[in-house]
């Protein structure tokens, strides 16, 4: 598998736009195609990916002690429950910060890449040295962003930055969309973003309460089967990761339909 | 120049040619067998219109059109932006392949000096600066920066910050396909970028008028 293996990493620059949100509904979400997947946790001081996987009860050992040699691999790696396919290496102490380098993030991955076929690395905001020893280990990258002015300026930093250090292919999704301030342009429109950034769209990511609701409970969207629209989007992007050709969403028909008005009335009731 | 482009036969065109090019290009073309014909246009200065004329013309003949080379960069530039892959040919018989991100100094023909070219886009936080003219075959992104202490040629959009004549040259100037800057720099004059959306097609100029920088249609006949 090891060559094969494609290391992606999940990126945006600013902070709070949706990366480990994406990571971890993505992981579920090719887990349950079938893939061996690991997601790993690189944003070391503000660590909490574990927590939207619903992982951080089953915690022993992280990266931090398979760095250190006090414990295997295996050991640290926690499967998750409903889908064996899918494991997280959850993240050390943010004191982990202070001396790890470039070099440390490529061993881990290296390893990762002797069990998975893919491996989804949970970047950290910003573009300092956390951000550094994440790309220093990922082939390719998924730039995350938000329809909003600031978020993209700094996406756009980021591919800057993934460009000079040969990550490739970058793609871009972009998360948080609703669909009625897009069609009254009180938010950028999709061209309006992959103008700037100038790269393939992997997905757009419909603005949706069921994704708060379901980070709370530690329950991924794409885990519970859930047919709310943030769900549809994430496992459509996992199908294009692996290859498949599915069309994007416009966002000017979404939730228009009388059955998307429907589904949300019941799912008020439900939750 | 891999091996197989050089299998690929090349027909030579050159100023000698200029009253005459497209006839002369067909009777070349003539003597083709193979569907795939590479173009060195040495030393011509050739607007767009006339390089689709020599397209269609070779297209027309049933062959395809592989690499140009030519020593002139305007017409490198609009090669390119017909998306054509080029070679600049320089004088001691060398190629070197302009491809994306790739930056360099190539001389300008037509008066001796020497012009930074650098392919690719300027993205937020990236910034290019050099005393030489610039030449900048893409994007200049909000965020990102250019500075040069002579003029600065942007094939693409600039919507970042530009700053030409750095060192006191007034006469400088900065010209795009799309100005719509973040801010303007001519020598020590400065200028905010125009709010209302440029008119797509048009290149414009900014320089120096009475003091006060300006903005106008640009005039780069050699590209267009
Ligand atoms: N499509 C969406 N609809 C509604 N809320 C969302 C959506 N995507 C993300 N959120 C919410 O945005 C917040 C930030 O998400 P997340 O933690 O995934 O971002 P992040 O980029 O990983 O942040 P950080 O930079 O701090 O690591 C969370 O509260 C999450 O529930
Ligand atoms: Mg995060």
């Amino acid at each position: 598998m090891s060559t094969n293996t494609r290391i992606i990493l999940i990126c945006s620059g600013k902070g709070g736009v949706g990366k480990t949100t994406l990571t971890a509904n993505l992981g579920i979400a090719l887990a349950r195609q079938g893939v061996q997947t690991a997601v790993l946790d690189a944003d070391f001081g503000l660590r909490n990916l574990d927590l939207l996987l619903g992982l951080e009860n089953r915690i022993i050992y992280t990266a931090q002690e398979v760095l250190e040699e006090s414990c295997r691999l295996e050991q640290a790696l926690v499967k998750h429950k409903q889908e064996p396919n899918l494991a997280l290496l959850p993240a050390g102490n943010p004191r982990m910060l202070e001396w790890l380098k470039p070099d440390d993030m490529q061993r881990i991955v290296a390893m990762l890449t002797k069990e998975f076929e893919y491996v989804l690395i949970d970047c950290p905001a910003g573009v300092e040295d956390g951000f550094k020893n994440a790309v220093s280990a990922a082939k390719e990258a998924i730039v995350v962003t938000n329809p909003e002015v600031s978020a993209v300026r700094d996406a756009d930093r980021v591919i800057g930055l993934l460009n000079t250090n040969q990550v490739k292919p970058i793609q871009l999704v972009l998360n948080r969309v609703r669909p009625k301030m897009m069609a009254s342009q009180e938010m950028l429109s999709v061209e309006d973003v992959t103008d700037i950034l100038a790269l393939p769209l992997l997905g757009l990511v419909l603005e949706d309460e069921q994704v708060i609701v379901s980070t709370n409970r530690g329950e991924p969207l794409t885990l519970s089967g859930s047919d709310s629209p943030a769900a549809r989007c994430y496992s459509n992007i996992a199908k294009r990761i692996q290859g498949e050709d599915i069309p994007l969403i416009d966002p000017s028909k979404e939730g228009t339909g009388i059955t998307d008005k429907l589904r949300r009335l019941m799912q008020t009731k439900i939750f | 120049m891999s091996k197989s482009d050089q299998d690929i036969p090349t027909i030579k065109l050159n100023e000698t040619h200029k009253d005459n090019l497209i006839y002369t290009l067909y009777e070349k073309l003539g003597s083709i067998s193979s569907n795939r014909v590479n173009l060195n246009l040495h030393n011509l200065f050739l607007s767009c219109k006339i390089i689709r004329e020599i397209i269609r013309t070779i297209n027309k003949a049933d062959i395809n059109l592989n690499i140009v080379s030519s020593n002139i960069r305007e017409t490198l530039v609009s090669l390119s932006a017909l998306g054509y892959p080029t070679h600049l040919y320089l004088s001691n018989n060398q190629f070197s392949e302009i491809k994306s991100e790739k930056s360099g100094i190539i001389p300008n023909e037509s008066d001796g000096s020497m012009v930074y070219f650098h392919q690719g886009t300027l993205r937020s936080g990236e910034d290019l600066e050099d005393d030489k003219d610039i030449l900048l075959l893409g994007d200049i992104n909000p965020g990102a920066k250019i500075k040069s202490a002579g003029n600065i040629l942007i094939w693409g959009r600039l919507r970042g910050i530009a700053h030409a004549g750095s060192k006191g040259n007034k006469k400088s100037k900065i010209v795009a396909l799309e100005l719509r800057p973040l801010q303007l720099r001519i020598g020590s004059e400065i200028a905010r970028g125009p709010e209302e959306k440029p008119q797509p097609g048009l290149a414009e100029e900014a320089l120096i008028k009475s003091g006060k920088i300006i903005i106008q249609p640009a005039n780069i006949r050699p590209f267009l």
